[in-house]
């Protein structure tokens, strides 16, 4: 059973897509996160620093030959973090009752 | 918990949440030339088999295992170029799902080879394994939206 805690730091609109983009990963490519979330280079790294500072994602450098290559993971404190939070959305929800539902 | 949160915001943010979710899964997708390529070098590599020449079988079988590697890898490896789905989202349904398919293709092409080569029919390892291949090309779409249904059954909020 996940205890439901809201987490204002996920809970922002841009990061909300990232860490939700992430928690269905075990990592993802820089590229791939900022073409799926719609930012720029520089507002995505600003984003993951923030994740990164909060202790919720690893970020990876690494070459594929001679192209650098960045890569973001979710990790265990954020994966935590996250479903805890998905949880206290559902329980705000859920106290509406069936008048709000997401689609 | 915020008190200033309303529901149908909270429920927006689910919305949100399952649907970037989503976009990763759809992700996972196994094209469809792919089934066809697998069950084209079957079908090659059992015809190798029936000629019964040490040559055309040699050359048959270098052709199915570089190809089946080849396209493999081309999935894999081109998927997983942008990311990787999370271990756990197929669990031990969609494990058994491809078992299942695989042993389901399987029991149709051996007994089929096998019956057809009993009846004195030219050519039974191919035209059973092309069965096989036919249940492959027909059912392989099916297996990757049931491997996508699970996964998306998985991903989290989704259980309520």
């Amino acid at each position: 059973m996940i205890e439901p805690r809201f987490d204002e730091l996920i809970h922002a609109p841009t990061r909300l897509s990232i860490v939700s983009l992430l928690a269905a990963t075990e990592w993802a490519d820089f590229k791939f996160i900022r073409d799926s979330v719609g930012l720029s280079d520089s507002a995505l790294s600003k984003q993951l620093t923030t994740l990164e500072d909060a202790g919720y994602v690893e970020i990876r450098k690494s070459f594929i030959g001679k192209r650098p290559r960045t890569s973001a993971r979710l990790n265990s404190v954020g994966r935590v973090a996250f479903e805890r939070h998905v949880a206290a959305l559902q329980e705000i929800v859920a106290r509406a009752g069936a008048s709000v539902r997401p689609q | 918990m915020p008190e200033d949160l309303r529901p149908d915001e909270a429920a927006r943010a689910l919305t949100e949440i399952r649907q970037r979710q989503e976009q990763v899964i759809k992700l996972a997708n196994i094209p469809a030339w792919y089934w066809w390529a697998i069950a084209g070098l079957m079908v090659g590599f059992s015809a190798a088999i029936d000629s019964h020449r040490p040559l055309a079988i040699a050359i048959g079988t270098s052709l199915f295992v570089i190809g089946v590697l080849t396209a493999t890898a081309r999935v894999v490896i081109g998927g997983m170029r942008r990311t990787q789905l999370r271990n756990d989202l197929l669990g031990p349904i969609g494990v058994l799902a491809i078992l299942g398919f695989v042993a389901t293709v399987l029991a149709v092409s051996l007994p089929t080879a096998f019956a057809l080569q009993a009846a004195g029919v030219r050519y039974p390892a191919t035209l059973g394994v092309l069965v096989g291949a036919i249940l492959m090309v027909l059912s392989g779409p099916w297996l990757t939206r049931f491997l996508q249904r699970i996964m998306l059954a998985k991903r989290a909020g989704s259980q309520r």
